[in-house]
């Protein structure tokens, strides 16, 4: 022990490899000492105990039942009896450490007693300060609308690279979706459904700040890889708390960007008077492939029953199970040596991927004195993919100072600094540079053929029909796709406490990306023409966005226990801008020398430029009527730049309410209960910024003349901001002092003049025109329960579940109601869409034609008929959620999320490509002698047409791209963690308060799904234009890790 | 106090975002890397409307290329043109011809709405017209009916244009045609983007005239009355003189404007297994046409390799070409290629090659490297500047001569015209690259042998099916053949078709099932067959 350390990154530097090597000496030291300790631990005990007689009551002075009431710093105590009385032997000078949910935990000192009563004093959340909009604190019970708040320390266990991801199944409401892309791949994060057509990602706010969560990229049917969005950037291990603001009201204050709701991530910082600490996290995760396939393995490759005899039809088949049985025959394989002619065994397509190592190690610093505080922390992460070759590093610096400077002056500084480099994002969906296409690999090649995929002269060992179709390790081993990013994230908040009730605050938010992209096409990519590859493109990109706001407070009480209010006021300027200079050009005129300097043709470098502006002012005010309501209002105005002149602004109002109906009404049982009201609109401004004018661009020259030409997406001169708004009525329930809660929604939404990139007939000279007509709507429900069933001076259990149920509805398009088609798959023939009265996005797909009996028709071929494309069922589930069990004992902890959705569909390349290639098992059907498909002629008599297999599936089957629609239900065990604490008195005698050692596991179990071969939450892109497109990116995986925390306080 | 506070604090907000403050907003969006159209000179949209219409790379090389048995392919991409059966991107491909010539046809509308009632730009206005004539009837006859009145007009509110009948829509071009040609005045501007002629408007003017009578030689099925009108009005006025007057747009790769046909082509399956059809290299060979060796060429070395090789250049040598018979394949069974009974055999492994394969296609005619893929004498690599060929002197000559042959009234004898187009046909090539020229004695003697004959129309139709196919003007090649009915073609059989016979057309985009609902199935209702391949559009009686 001591010596192997996988969760040691490599990169570590010099310092917190010394700082790790320290702590583990010392787990060492602490491990051999320990039962030492225990032994003069219980010597002790029998010679100065006495019996302490107690009872524990509420406020009220009722006898509070199974109260935990420790010794504290160890783990022996008992808890309360039905009558509030316990009895405990300890020592005169022992301090007791009492614990009982939905009321504060106390420290009591015996003192020398032997009889003692303790008050236990309610906190059932009854004044939980929660941060809301704008960063302003307000007590929970006082919403009038939902926000759900989860705190960091669920999410630094089991890591995901984007933090987005570990929100999965914790908040009722919420949905997120990753992308089978790699580490630091996007998230698709839908807050209550599909809000909009463009179903944006939330705004998020970190510190106050608004940062850039923009999406750098992503795959569609023609390939691409993703390059992750902004919210991948924050290291999990800074976070302190996520707080989810769902509804408008909520997020009302946010205005623009806030209609797709907003989420609050708090930093950690440090704590006044708190001495001074360090706390050092090291973190190792294994990503393993999941093969999620179960096709054929009955039949080889080759085509219409024969296998390949020659290098030529080898090659053309080696993605095509249409061969003969497999006998273990000798076979030639495409690169001219014979093979067995049999299964390659259950770990071949495995085989081909590697385990995916990631290290994150972070350390960080924190203190804090009468007038200040700071933290600083250094994080570092190196995630390797599953894909050999890609990876990506992240070196994360966040400072948090807090200052007073004086009494009443406040002076805040947050930076996040972030240093990102990604090494070969791989391709997915189509074919080029994707190393993917491993998955359809006939049954009886063994991957490793393919190795090291290139020929002699380090060109692309080419392995199939397709040179598009790029061979899987050259794939991976040449083709270069890295991406850099340095990124800054500062905020400067400066707060005058004028009075106890009346202050001013300035805030200045300036979050500053540069990013880098490097992407070449190698030399021998077979695809290229002429072979020498060429630079895709080599790119540099800038940009910020600016927030400075000014805010008064001020909070009074006009009639004391009648009536006070909360108001406060400010204006908001915010700035954003985009620069990109790319530099690309091929083919290579010296081979594998990538360098713009090598390029023969260099193409016309790629300049964009955008920049908008939002002016704004907003007011809040609260007013507390008794203890039990609450009325609140909040307004906002907001004109954009990128709106046309005479329609760039609006106000836009909300109004919530928050009874507290259990102060009025005493029930037993019931602690707490709150019934909530919100009406609220928001508004948005369009995607891009130069929208509502014609401009016209010079291209290259084209041998010595001019060529002009300009955009084919059609301005709009009378775009006004588009709106948002809500209903939503809600109730939050405490039971059994607190052991049981309740919180619950509904809410109602609709869109309003959202703008929509209609397609149009080319015809019509333009593609796509810009207009404000579209309107969604979702209604839905969200319940959290949380409870603890079980709790005892040692163990407890805490079960959570949160439902959200999303109805959602396109109610308008265009104004002629127009069909608006989104993403497809590569197979190309089923489509994505936005159709009038159904919920977004459908799934568009030809389904079989059958006669009015239900039979299906087949043509006089022997081939299915099929409809012309018809709505096949929403992408995006209906029902979705989570159910977490925390359990813990002593000093172990264990916990397990299980999450659910229920209702989405999934449009599935690899279900198309099985069937094309013979790899699924519905194609056995029918090898030997034929299919003949049942159902009737277009005469109405039994179809009698036998066809070729390899035909029937490949020009029939595949053309019925319903059968491509598959059921995305699943149940998933999500995560698990199972951790031990070392506390200080174990580690007495080291420099550490505490050691927490916790082993991790992420998406271990797919408890139930419906779709055959596929990964039910398999995507290659966050945009909403692919939600539930599934095929050729990266396979499912399994994590396990472990996970230690050190923790040292002075 | 308090109250002071809250007013300074409402102050702040208010001078933070009065109207004052949002005065720059129109600046701010205002894009600082494009013009107005105040400031834009619309001469430039010119050149994008040519260059857009005459790139159509895979767009005719999957369908037209092979439907027509000008060029066949083993290669399974090609099926839908060699096989008549879907392959690849089937359903991208199908609606090339429409989204590419509108999103030509696009700049050609926009010209007009800068031009309207603008002084100095009237030829420009003009040339407008006639570029939108050559751009819309390509699309209306690969489709049948199509947006011609309403194209383009989104701007103007139009965002479902209407597909007007294909009859109506050749009324119009003729019309439009017309004034547009009358309109065209040497006196006035001269426009400056322009690819075809460097703003001649002389050469404009034989331009538009020998566009009106390939417009109007489409109704010899339908309307003879109105062909012979509009033929005898343009050969009045005056067609194309010379292969100087061809209408052409040369590519240029060193800004990034390589030729989409030869892009397509450099893939190494495609240029691997692209032949020169059968049916083509066997009836040039049939009259001893001595362009088979400016077009065709075998690789040069045996083996696979060598057959992927794209800077070596081939052999030419006329009785070593041979082309590859259609609906071929290289799969292994009844359909390989290796069961054609005239099958030249695979060219074998290169022993000095590593990994060498045989070449089953090695001994089949490619289209010359040196000529169809550069436009220097530079093979290594290729430059990729070729030429497109749009029209032609020889083309007209060719159906002025059908139109004598009717007897109509042209000026000249259909064997003057005859001879005049084949020998124009054989230097045109050379237009596309040098290293195809033909010498002029044997262009002399071939014409001198080959005069107009009893069977002057499938002579004439033959020779136009030639001269499209050797100058890689495939639409044209198709459309011609369509009309005329020559060569008379044997279609390929194959399993699982979507057509046992040659297309007659292409089905509409699937798009328009959600951008046009209306008007696609107005233009469907105008096929007695429905949207198939099989039907026949308007003049295709």
């Amino acid at each position: 022990m001591g010596v192997h350390r996988p969760w040691v990154s490599q990169s570590l530097n010099l310092c917190k490899f010394a700082l790790a090597g320290m702590v583990l000496l010392n787990v060492q030291a602490s491990a051999a000492e320990a039962p030492k300790a225990k032994a003069k631990s219980n010597y002790n005990f029998n010679l100065n105990f006495a019996k302490l007689t107690g009872k524990v009551v509420d406020e009220k002075g009722e006898p509070l039942v199974g109260v935990s009431i420790r010794i504290k710093g160890t783990t022996t105590g008992t808890q309360t009896d039905a009558n509030g009385n316990f009895t405990l032997d300890v020592q005169p000078n022992t301090v007791l450490t009492l614990s009982y949910i939905g009321y504060a935990t106390v420290d009591v000192a015996v003192g020398g007693k032997s009889t003692i009563t303790i008050t236990l004093k309610s906190n059932t959340n009854l004044n939980e300060v929660v941060v809301t909009a704008l960063g302003i604190k307000k007590e929970e019970k006082k919403l009038g609308y939902a926000v759900t708040t989860v705190k960091g320390d669920l999410l630094d266990k089991a890591k995901e690279t984007n933090v987005a991801y570990s929100l999965e199944g914790r908040v009722a409401g919420v949905s997120i979706s990753g992308v089978s892309g790699g580490p630091g791949s996007s998230a698709r994060i839908l807050l209550r459904g599909v809000t909009s057509g463009g179903a944006g990602s939330p705004l998020f706010v970190i510190n106050g700040v608004p940062m850039d969560n923009t999406q750098r990229g992503s795959s569609g049917e023609w390939g691409g890889a993703d390059y992750g969005d902004g919210i991948s950037n924050i290291n999990p291990d800074d976070v302190e708390t996520i707080t989810v603001l769902k509804g408008q009201s909520a997020s009302a204050l946010y205005g623009s960007r806030a209609s797709n709701g907003v989420i609050l991530i708090t930093t950690k910082g440090g704590k006044k008077n708190s001495g001074f600490g360090v706390e050092f996290n090291t973190n190792y995760q294994a990503d393993k492939v999941n093969n999620t396939t179960d096709f054929q393995t009955t039949y080889g490759q080759g085509q219409h029953g024969v296998k390949p005899a020659s290098v030529d039809g080898a090659q053309q088949s080696s993605r095509l199970a249409w061969g003969s049985k497999l006998d273990g025959s000798n076979t030639i394989q495409f690169d001219g040596k014979s093979y067995p002619y049999s299964a390659a065994g259950t770990n071949n397509l495995q085989n081909f991927y590697r385990t995916g190592n990631t290290y994150t190690n972070t350390v960080s610093f924190d203190g804090g004195g009468e007038n200040g505080a700071f933290r600083l922390s250094v994080s570092d992460l190196n995630a390797g993919s599953i894909i050999r070759n890609s990876s990506l590093g992240r070196k994360t610096f966040n400072l948090n100072v807090n200052q007073n400077v004086t009494p009443k002056l406040n002076i805040a500084v947050v930076a996040n600094y972030l240093i990102e480099n990604s090494k070969n994002r791989p391709s997915l969906s189509d074919g080029p540079g994707n190393p993917n296409n491993i998955w359809f690999l006939a049954p009886n090649i063994n991957q490793s053929i393919l190795s090291p995929g290139i020929a002699a002269n380090g060109y692309e060992q080419v392995w199939t029909d397709d040179p598009y179709v790029t061979n899987p390790y050259f794939a991976a081993n040449n083709f270069i796709n890295n991406t850099g990013r340095k990124r800054l994230i500062s905020s400067l908040t400066a707060r005058y406490n004028f009075t106890d009730w009346i202050y001013a605050q300035a805030r200045l938010g300036y979050d500053n990306i540069n990013d880098s992209r490097f992407k070449v096409t190698p030399t021998g990519t077979a695809y290229y023409t002429g072979l020498m590859g060429g630079l895709d493109e080599q790119s540099t990109a800038q940009s910020f966005e600016f927030n400075a706001d000014g805010l008064v407070g001020v909070k009074h009480t006009i009639v004391k226990d009648l009536l006070a209010f909360d108001f406060s006021a400010g204006a908001n300027i915010r700035k954003n801008q985009y620069e990109y200079t790319s530099l690309s050009g091929g083919p290579f005129t010296l081979p594998f020398f990538y360098s713009y300097s090598n390029v023969s043709v260099k193409n016309a470098a790629n300049y964009q430029f955008n920049k908008s502006e939002v002016h704004s002012a907003y007011y809040t005010a609260d007013f507390n009527i008794k203890s039990f309501l609450t009325l609140s209002t909040t307004g906002r105005y907001d004109a954009y730049s990128k709106l046309p002149a005479n329609n760039l602004s609006i106000f836009t109002p909300s109004v919530s309410a928050s009874f507290l109906f259990s102060d009025l009404l005493k029930l037993p049982t019931l602690d707490f209960g709150k019934l909530r009201v919100s009406y609220a609109k928001t508004s948005g401004e369009p995607d891009k910024a130069y929208s509502t004018s014609a401009y016209y661009n010079l291209g290259n020259q084209i041998n010595g003349t001019t060529i002009g030409n300009y955009s084919l997406d059609l301005y709009n001169l009378n775009l006004k901001p588009y709106t948002l708004d809500e209903l939503e009525i809600g109730t939050e329930l405490k039971f059994f002092n607190g052991r049981l809660s309740v919180d619950a929604d509904y809410f109602s939404r609709k869109t309003h003049n959202e703008l929509l990139r209609s397609q149009l007939d080319p015809a019509a000279g333009f593609n796509t025109r810009l207009i404000g007509t579209q309107s969604f709507q979702n209604r839905g429900v969200e319940v959290e329960i949380k409870g603890t069933p079980v709790q005892t001076s040692t163990f407890s259990w805490s079960p959570s579940i949160n439902f959200t149920y999303v109805k959602n509805k396109v109610l308008k398009t265009d104004d002629f109601g127009t069909t608006q088609t989104l993403g497809t798959y590569r197979p190309l023939n089923a489509n994505l869409a936005y159709v009038v009265g159904l919920p977004g996005p459908q799934i568009m797909a030809n389904d079989y034609k059958r006669d009015s009996g239900g039979n299906i028709i087949f043509d006089a071929n022997g081939y299915p008929e099929t409809t012309a494309r018809i709505p096949m069922g929403s992408t995006v589930p209906k029902i979705y959620g989570g159910l977490n069990n925390d359990f813990s004992y002593k000093h172990f902890n264990l916990s397990f999320l299980v999450d659910y959705r229920f209702g989405g569909k999934i449009l599935s390349a690899t279900n198309a490509y099985s069937i094309f290639r013979g790899l699924n098992k519905i194609t056995l059907d029918g090898r030997e002698g034929g299919v003949v498909g049942k159902g009737v002629t277009e005469a109405g008599t039994p179809n009698t047409k036998s066809v070729d297999a390899q035909d029937y599936y490949q020009k029939g089957l595949y053309n019925v791209s319903a059968l491509n629609v598959l059921n995305g239900d699943f149940i998933k065990l999500r995560q698990v963690t199972f951790g031990y604490t070392f506390t200080s008195s174990f580690l007495n005698g080291s420099p550490f308060n505490a050691i927490t050692v916790s082993a991790v596991g992420r998406n271990l179990w797919t408890i139930m799904k419906h779709s055959d071969n596929i990964d039910p939450e398999s995507g290659f892109s966050n945009n909403i234009n692919y939600a539930g497109i599934e095929g050729t990116s990266l396979p499912a995986t399994r994590t396990f890790g472990i996970n230690v925390n050190f923790k040292f306080r002075k | 106090m308090k109250k002071r506070l809250i007013y300074s604090g409402l102050c702040l907000a208010a001078t933070l975002f009065t109207t004052g403050c949002t005065k720059d907003f129109t600046k701010i969006n205002t894009d600082p890397n494009a013009t107005t159209a105040d400031q834009f000179n619309p001469n430039f949209l010119l050149a994008q409307a040519q260059l857009n219409y005459s790139q159509t790379g895979y767009s005719q090389l999957l369908f037209q290329s092979m439907w027509t048995q000008s060029l066949a392919s083993t290669f399974s991409y090609y099926g839908n043109g060699d096989k008549y059966q879907q392959s690849g991107s089937f359903n991208d491909y199908i609606g090339r011809v429409y989204s590419e010539g509108y999103g030509a046809e696009t700049y050609v509308e926009e010209i007009k709405n800068l031009t309207k009632g603008k002084t100095g730009y009237d030829n420009l206005n003009n040339i407008a017209t006639i570029m939108k004539v050559l751009i819309v009837q390509r699309i209306t006859d690969t489709y049948g009916d199509v947006p011609y009145s309403e194209a383009g007009q989104a701007k103007q509110g139009v965002f479902f244009p209407k597909f007007d009948k294909q009859q109506a829509i050749y009324t119009a071009m003729l019309t439009d045609l017309d004034a547009a040609l009358t309109a065209l005045n040497p006196a006035k501007d001269k426009p400056s983007s322009d690819l075809f002629y460097g703003g001649d408007i002389d050469k404009w003017k034989r331009f538009g005239y020998s566009l009106m009578v390939r417009v109007a030689m489409r109704l010899t099925k339908v309307d003879p009355a109105t062909a012979q009108k509009y033929v005898e009005k343009a050969a009045a006025a005056g067609t194309m003189t010379s292969i100087d007057d061809n209408a052409k747009v040369k590519t240029d790769n060193t800004n990034n404007y390589a030729n989409a046909i030869v892009n397509a082509l450099l893939t190494v399956d495609d240029f691997r297994e692209v032949r020169w059809s059968k049916t083509l290299i066997s009836f040039m060979k049939s009259t001893t046409d001595p362009r088979v060796s400016a077009i065709a060429e075998i690789a040069t070395g045996n083996g696979k390799k060598a057959n992927e090789t794209e800077n070596v250049a081939g052999d030419n040598s006329y009785s070593k070409q041979i082309g590859l018979p259609n609906g071929l394949d290289l799969n292994g069974g009844s359909t390989d290629v290796t069961t054609d009974p005239n099958y030249p055999g695979a060219t074998p492994a290169d022993p000095a090659v590593e990994k060498d394969a045989p070449a089953p296609l090695g001994k089949y005619s490619r289209p010359r490297l040196q000529v169809y893929y550069t436009s220097s004498s530079n093979i290594n690599p290729v430059d990729r500047s070729t030429i497109n060929m749009l029209l032609t002197y020889g083309e007209t000559e060719l159906l002025l001569a059908e139109a004598a042959t009717r007897g109509w009234s042209v000026g000249g004898s259909a064997a003057t015209h005859y001879a005049n187009a084949l020998a124009a046909d054989m230097k045109s090539i050379a237009q596309i690259n040098t290293a195809a020229t033909i010498s002029d004695a044997a262009i002399t003697a071939y014409v001198a042998t080959h005069p107009l004959g009893a069977s002057a129309l499938q002579q004439i139709n033959t020779e136009y099916w030639v001269e499209t196919s050797t100058l890689f003007m495939f639409n044209e090649n198709w459309t011609n053949w369509r009309r005329s009915g020559f060569p008379v073609l044997t279609p390929v059989k194959y399993p699982s078709q979507f057509d046992t016979e040659i297309p007659r057309r292409v089905i509409y985009p699937i798009t328009l099932q959600s951008t046009n609902p209306n008007g696609l199935a107005s233009g469907v209702q105008s096929l007695s067959g429905g949207d198939k391949f099989s039907s026949r559009v308007w003049w295709d009686k």
